[in-house]
């Protein structure tokens, strides 16, 4: 085990860092997707509404693995070889994860984000209107802040959800931690010691960011009682 | 009526609201004038307060004309926002906006749409606070207020725009009897200061006291209306005498 850290730290320590800034990226996107399906799904309007289900849905129905395929062999050989639209379109390992992460996780987020909205009572907007604010202000002022302390919980849950799901893109050949520990385990022949250590890194990261979460929620709250 | 000297505030005529193949408003005609007390009564399902929330068109309206302080807000192109600024709407729930304070709960309207700079706004939502006696609320956020409070709260939030035209949803129905006093109190100062007011109500002995007009409804028809002596005290209509021995 002291052995397999002395050789290999360093590599899963910056393995670990290309996971978390794979995980960064695809959130990010995320979060836009998100906010733009979800807010498309509450919004007075069929077809806006439809777009969003259709998103949710197909994204949804579709395990990571399939999209991470589909995304990083599947849209290129799409371009070059069935369309031929320019030349050798090749994407990269992050650029394939982050785009998978963000379809995946902007999905789920777009629900949280519906959920949040629609959780708010209804006599909130009807105050704000008849009050003479236009919809989108009465959404901005009022609506959307009592609707992100609902769903901060289920965001964070997402964001550790979407944090394990890089493991996935291993398949995909970009070198985050789960990718690295396969190397490492197939030179060193320690399996036992490498997920081990593998396990307990992802761990530790994940504990922290649910402590955060809390000290988050915590100052949400604190500021309601102020 | 003596009111009828003076302008209509509000005019309605051959309203109709359905909900999908619901018809809840069949056929409503009226006027209310310029400081005119209106209180409408009637069961549940009778479509009271449908039309009250017609009145700045929070329901959509299915056929009829309704004019509110000069504007026809039956006319899709008109800008509701500039109407409902001028027409307070106060809810059986309050509705307080749970994440603002008190004080922001009152100047967010008029400072966002720009009837007030936020010195103004405040100095006017202090003064409104006093008026219903909750001045030193100023900082609460609604959770910490009781019933009574979040209702004059919500009162003196849509004085705040100072608007031409009051309309109350059942404004006591949430509340401990207690606490109906005084938010009751509270608009019979409104009344006395010559607001025009529309107010869905339970409260008869509040309407015999204070309205100009009582009008019952039943099944989406208005079915009498006139002073409350008349309405509440003689009823004509079988409907409204059944009705009033029930909760009276």
């Amino acid at each position: 085990m002291v052995q397999i850290i002395t050789d290999y730290g360093t590599l899963l320590l910056k393995a670990m860092g290309q996971t978390l800034i794979l995980a960064l990226w695809g959130l990010f996107f995320a979060c836009i997707l998100g906010l733009i399906f979800g807010i498309l799904s509450v919004v007075k309007s069929k077809i806006c509404n439809a777009i969003s289900a259709i998103f949710v849905n197909v994204i949804r129905g579709v395990p990571m693995i399939v999209l991470a395929f589909f995304v990083f062999f599947g849209v290129p050989y799409l371009f070059n070889t069935i369309l031929h639209i320019g030349k050798n379109i090749v994407l990269t390992g992050l650029q394939a994860g982050t785009i998978c992460l963000a379809l995946n996780c902007g999905a789920y987020m777009a629900e949280i984000i519906r959920g949040g909205i629609q959780a708010v009572d209804k006599g909130q907007m009807e105050a704000s209107r008849s009050l003479g604010l236009p919809y989108w202000r009465a959404m901005q002022r009022v609506i959307l802040p009592q609707a992100v302390k609902i769903m901060i919980p289920s965001i964070i849950n997402q964001f550790i959800i979407t944090l394990k799901d890089t493991s996935i893109l291993s398949v995909i050949g970009f070198p985050e931690l789960v990718n690295t520990a396969k190397n490492v385990q197939a030179n060193t022949f320690k399996s036992f010691q490498t997920w081990a250590i593998v396990a307990v890194m992802y761990l530790v990261v994940i504990t922290l960011l649910s402590q955060l979460s809390k000290a988050v929620e915590r100052r949400l709250d604190h500021d309601r009682e102020k | 009526m003596t009111v009828r000297s003076k302008d209509v505030k509000i005019h309605v005529s051959h309203l109709k609201k359905n909900f999908g193949k619901l018809e809840v408003l069949k056929d409503i005609s009226t006027d209310i004038y310029e400081g005119e007390v209106v209180c409408i009564i009637g069961p549940s399902g009778s479509g009271k307060s449908t039309f009250l929330r017609c009145l700045n068109r929070l329901e959509d309206i299915t056929a009829g004309e309704v004019v509110v302080d000069g504007y026809k807000i039956t006319d899709k192109k008109i800008n509701i926002n500039k109407v409902r600024e001028n027409v307070g709407m106060v809810f059986q729930h309050f509705n307080l906006f749970n994440n603002l304070n008190v004080l922001k709960n009152l100047t967010l309207a008029p400072v966002d749409l720009k009837k007030a700079s936020k010195e103004e706004a405040k100095q006017q939502a202090v003064h409104m606070l006093e008026k219903v006696g909750l001045s030193d609320k100023v900082s609460a956020y609604p959770s910490q207020l009781s019933g009574g409070q979040k209702q004059r709260v919500a009162i003196a939030r849509a004085l705040c725009m100072n608007p031409d035209i009051m309309l109350f949803d059942e404004p006591t129905s949430a509340l401990d009897p207690e606490m109906v006093g005084e938010v009751l109190n509270v608009m019979k100062q409104l009344a006395a200061d010559g607001m025009t007011m529309v107010i869905v109500t339970h409260e008869m002995g509040f309407a015999r006291e204070v309205a100009d007009r009582v009008i019952f409804m039943d099944g989406g028809y208005i079915v009498e209306e006139g002073t409350p002596e008349e309405v509440i005290k003689n009823p004509k209509e079988p409907r409204t005498i059944d009705f009033l021995n029930k909760v009276l």
